[in-house]
């Protein structure tokens, strides 16, 4: 039996090598998957660190100081660049608009002339109008990416703005004490006040530049051995990897379709050869084909791109395993329910694209609402991915993977039997 | 020397639904005999083939190979049957080799038995200076060779072949009956399906004509022939005197038999010119009017002609 597995899996790898159609859907599309997507969006994962900041026009449009230091509070930042001028120009609303809609920048942020007169007249006036600062970015622009930045630029600029208002408000609130002691004390209240906001005043600057003693940090949980976040590359190649993986139902399918038709197949059930030794021998080239996928494919996002591969080399190979077993047994499964080549296209089309969506290889799976995060379970490209993350952007083991590889062998093992049961084994 | 026929049908069945394509088929095929099963495209021909193979489960009856009850799990009695399909059953884009090589494998052969059997065969269908190139290089008649060749590499005792050599031009056909001879001769039993009378006239010992899923007459084909006397006149009459008519040319010396099959009178002639004109005296003499007449020499074709009414080609 073993030679008549191993002599099928030889004939079925020499006519899928030459399938030259085959073999660019399994090897070529995923490639540029990987290459356009993780060259596209490596801008997106790279950004705001020191050799490559964000940078945000700012027009300082306010007649007095605050905004100003606002700025150059800004400037301090790692990882943010404040631009105040452009190709020679200094920056009005009107070019700033102008530069977003030439995708030349991303976000302004424009500062009123009234900002600082405004700021500090709140400090004592809770009825006058706030000071506009407009936030300005194309409305094409993803919510996910503007929402943390002007979540942290409004967040930098009630900081400056609530420094600045400090010495006016405790002013106001040692004139409101010294109005409320009795009258020989209120010379004494008024001198304390005044010797208090010297102290805190200095160079008549409202910025304190020292420390608020607060540092953040951006870290991961212990539980996970990540040492830093992950590039484009680790984010795409095994989404796109997975993706190609399962193209592999349509090329499967279509060749045991193939063989029924041309009548390969009737020779075959003629021959002293089990339902079992068939079978396998069928699906051994697919599979071998899948394991080659993957290792082209994590090559080249590791040699084009420098994606770590992780620490669990065991970790990798088994969830890869697991992976091309689910995708396979897939293949076999709609072999048996496709009766033409027209149905096989549809169905595997139309399997790899939906499970590839609902698996979060298209959209993150958190960022879907929850019925669909359940949904989601439902999918083998979920399980894959997610072994693939633990390894290579969470630093995880083979302990770790443990549990997606076997519901990716339960995947398999369900798609097998159930193609087993539906086979045609006889002419029909 | 073993008397057990090498195949034996016993009221082979086969329905789908309430289709019965098979309605019970029974025959031995002695060892070393080359058998026929002719009939016309859709008699039953291919379905009871797939029986015999182990292709297909049947309905009713049973098929045994050597003795032994064929079940889809007797991998031992498989190796003793070769089987040749009506299409081409190759993998177009492999080499001719390559093929063989693959289907010998499948029946158990390897290393340098199985590339010594793969020259063989090759030299047997003189394809061996093409053994290298693909199939779909091939012409139509060298395709048909090596779909034949890839049955033979494992020796089978009994050799199926399903309308080999449809689509297949003269002279390769010719090496296609050459080489069928040839293996009979060395004690090669074979089936042979075919809707070609000249073909099972050729090679057949016994051949089984087969119409509706059942078979019509068993026997060798110049007994078949034989019993046709010199030829059939097929009459058509008008004005509902064909039963008279009927009558009356069974008194006729030329005639041997004659029977009504649906509007037409089939007549087994001693020699077709006397019946002829004897016939069509008769038919003068009752002013009766022909509608339609045809004379056929004896042959298959004819045999079949009047069993169904119907050609074999229809």
């Amino acid at each position: 039996m073993l030679r008549q597995i191993i002599a099928i899996t030889i004939k079925d790898w020499q006519v899928l090598v030459r399938d030259r159609g085959g073999m660019v859907s399994l090897f070529l599309m995923p490639i540029m998957f990987i290459l356009v997507m993780s060259a596209a969006q490596q801008g997106m994962y790279e950004v705001a660190d020191k050799d490559n900041p964000l940078q945000i026009l700012v027009v300082n449009n306010d007649a007095g100081q605050y905004a100003g230091e606002a700025v150059t509070a800004l400037e301090g930042v790692e990882g943010i660049e404040a631009v105040t001028s452009y190709d020679g120009k200094i920056t009005t609303r009107e070019y700033a608009e102008e530069l977003i809609v030439d995708n030349i920048f991303d976000v302004a942020v424009v500062f009123p002339a009234d900002f600082s007169e405004r700021v500090l007249a709140a400090a004592t006036d809770e009825f006058v109008e706030p000071a506009l600062v407009s936030f300005i970015a194309d409305p094409a622009t993803s919510y996910q990416f503007l929402a943390p930045i002007r979540g942290a630029l409004e967040g930098f600029i009630r900081e400056q703005a609530a420094y600045a208002q400090m010495p006016l408000r405790l002013e106001s609130g040692f004139d409101s004490l010294a109005a409320q002691v009795p009258e020989q004390q209120a010379p004494f209240v008024q001198e304390v006040g005044s010797l208090f906001l010297q102290g805190i005043k200095s160079d008549d600057s409202a910025v304190s530049t020292g420390s608020l003693g607060i540092e953040f940090e951006q870290t991961a949980p212990a539980a996970y051995k990540a040492t830093q976040f992950p590039t484009s590359a680790e984010q795409n190649v095994p989404g796109y990897t997975i993706f190609g993986v399962f193209f592999i139902i349509q090329v499967l399918a279509g060749s045991i379709l193939q063989e029924k038709q041309k009548g390969t197949f009737r020779r075959l059930l003629v021959a002293p050869l089990s339902q079992v030794a068939l079978l396998l021998g069928k699906l051994l080239p697919y599979y071998l084909i899948n394991l080659v996928q993957v290792a082209s494919m994590f090559a080249i996002g590791h040699f084009f791109f420098g994606m770590n591969l992780g620490n669990a080399p065991g970790g990798m190979i088994l969830i890869t395993l697991a992976t091309a077993a689910a995708a396979t047994g897939l293949g076999l499964l709609v072999a048996t329910l496709g009766k033409t080549p027209e149905q096989i296209g549809g169905l595997s089309t139309m399997l790899a694209l939906t499970l590839a969506a609902v698996g979060g290889m298209m959209v993150p799976v958190f960022t879907m609402p929850e019925i669909m995060q359940t949904i989601s379970k439902i999918s083998p490209h979920n399980w894959a991915l997610s072994g693939y993350q633990d390894v290579i952007v969470r630093g995880l083991g083979l302990s770790d993977v443990l549990f997606e590889s076997a519901v990716l062998g339960g995947f398999a093992l369900i798609f097998f039997l159930f193609a087993v049961w539906r086979f045609r084994f006889e002419e029909n | 020397m073993n008397s057990t026929p090498m195949i034996k049908a016993t009221n082979l069945k086969k329905s789908y639904g309430e289709l019965e394509a098979v309605k019970g088929i029974s025959f031995e095929i002695a060892r070393g005999e080359v058998f026929g099963l002719l009939g016309p495209n859709g008699a039953g021909k291919s379905t009871t083939i797939a029986m015999l193979t182990g292709l297909m489960k049947p309905t009713d009856g049973t098929v045994k190979v050597a003795g032994d009850e064929l079940s889809s799990k007797a991998n031992h009695l498989k190796r003793k049957i070769g089987f040749i399909p009506q299409e081409l059953a190759l993998y177009p884009t492999l080499s001719a080799y390559d093929n063989l090589l693959f289907f010998g494998r499948i029946y158990g052969l390897h290393g340098k038995i199985l590339r010594s059997r793969v020259d063989e065969v090759l030299e047997m269908v003189s394809l061996k200076d093409r053994a290298k190139d693909q199939i779909e290089t091939y012409s139509g008649g060298m395709k048909r060779r090596i779909n034949i060749a890839a049955g033979l590499l494992h020796q089978p005792e009994v050799l199926f072949l399903d309308e080999p050599t449809v689509g297949v031009d003269p002279q390769s056909r010719n090496a296609i009956f050459e080489s069928i001879e040839g293996l009979n001769q060395q004690g090669l039993t074979i089936l042979y399906t075919t809707h070609y009378m000249e073909e099972a006239e050729r090679l057949c010992h016994r051949v089984a004509i087969i119409d509706h899923g059942q078979i019509i007459a068993l026997d060798a084909p110049q007994s078949m022939i034989h019993s046709l006397g010199g030829g059939l006149v097929r009459v058509g009459l008008m004005n509902g005197k064909l039963p008279a008519f009927h009558t009356k040319i069974l008194e006729l010396s030329s005639v041997k038999d004659a029977q009504t099959i649906e509007s037409e009178l089939m007549v087994q002639a001693h020699n077709t010119r006397n019946a002829l004109v004897d016939m069509l005296e008769v038919a003068n003499q009752m002013d009766a009017t022909i509608t339609s007449l045809e004379i056929h020499e004896p042959n298959l074709e004819t045999v079949f002609l009047n069993l169904t009414g119907r050609s074999l080609r229809n």
